[in-house]
């Protein structure tokens, strides 16, 4: 049962199957640090409590951020998802999951409850731009214009092919891994994110000049 | 989709991976806080893990009654108790035999346990 592979993680809200490939990560979970510290946690150990933060909540917010594409949402996102893992650390299974793969999994679930309930695409301009000193405005507005630009395409995405993509290309996480967390196998993993960036390199073609690629050595 | 689309996207993906959006620090703050509020209070060593392994106070007033019982049969045994521990000690057959004999199917009437028998 995949459930209870991963500590009970809710299964993906889609209506894909379960049947369940890679055993992906689940091997490292022995010696995963955050497993550590989660049963450190557990035992009333504060010192824990602030690393785990430290450590889980940019994974989290940065997912939910780049599916949801809201900041408002992604910070629900990330407080309700680590809310989550809070309440499950006394009971956590040992090895049966890496913690930041059941954490991906359930805010890849909260994103798709929420994109299920939106009605349309929020403002991007809200997003704050994580600010360089040493970079002039030009480049700044040129940065952001791409920014802007990759989150539209994304959001433009099927549900499940944006997912996979941020996982993939820029949460960095391996095909096994994705795989366990959106539940699918890991020839289907390759096929949403080959399609996805199909889709976003066409989504993204028509801006070349806008976006400052005509001049840029890409 | 060209090369250079290709290449377009990479290099967009690339920028993305590499500047992650920081988190700001009042959900950084919540997430802490609502870390702390949930989590369970540490287990007590010393005496206080000590008294809270036996059980707390429930438990030690357990062992003080018991105590206090036992001291209290040492001190002054009813009747056929000290034959009744002999008997236990040595195993002898006897005993289900003296036990009835000295207490009497009248002695259990009186717990009322007579009015169960059909």
């Amino acid at each position: 049962m995949v459930q209870a592979a991963l500590n009970g993680a809710p299964a993906p809200a889609s209506g894909m199957k379960m049947d369940r490939h890679a055993s992906g990560s689940d091997g490292l979970a022995a010696q995963d640090p955050d497993a550590v510290l989660l049963v450190r946690y557990a035992q009333g150990d504060r010192t824990a409590a602030r690393l785990l933060t430290v450590r889980l909540s940019p994974l989290v917010f940065g997912h939910a951020l780049r599916v949801l594409g809201d900041q408002a949402e992604a910070e629900d996102v990330a407080q309700d998802a680590l809310m989550r893992l809070w309440k499950i650390a006394p009971d956590w299974r040992e090895g049966e999951a890496k913690v930041t793969t059941w954490l991906y999994r359930v805010t890849a679930n909260l994103c798709t409850d929420r994109l299920r309930k939106r009605h349309r695409g929020v403002p991007l301009e809200d997003i704050a731009e994580p600010a360089d000193p040493g970079e002039t405005a030009e480049a700044r507005l040129q940065r952001g214009a791409r920014e802007d630009a990759l989150q539209t395409a994304l959001d433009a995405l099927p549900e499940r092919q944006r997912h996979a993509v941020v996982l993939r290309h820029i949460d960095g996480l391996a095909n096994p891994e994705i795989a366990t967390i959106l539940d699918i196998g890991v020839e289907a993993v390759e096929s949403l994110t080959a399609r996805g960036k199909r889709a976003l390199a066409k989504l993204l073609g028509g801006q070349r000049d806008a976006l400052g690629y005509e001049d840029d050595k890409i | 989709m060209t090369r250079s689309d290709e290449d377009m996207l990479e290099n967009l993906l690339q920028d993305a991976r590499a500047r992650p959006q920081p988190v700001p620090q009042a959900l950084m703050d919540r997430i802490l806080a609502d870390a702390i509020a949930m989590q369970p209070e540490p287990a007590p060593r010393g005496w206080r893990g000590l008294w809270q392994a036996i059980g707390g106070a429930p438990a030690f007033g357990g062992l003080v009654t018991a105590t206090a019982v036992g001291f209290w049969i040492g001190v002054a045994a009813p009747a056929g108790v000290s034959d009744f521990a002999a008997a236990l000690i040595t195993g002898s057959d006897a005993l289900s035999v003296e036990v009835a004999q000295e207490t009497g199917v009248a002695d259990l009437t009186a717990f009322g346990w007579d009015i169960e028998e059909l």
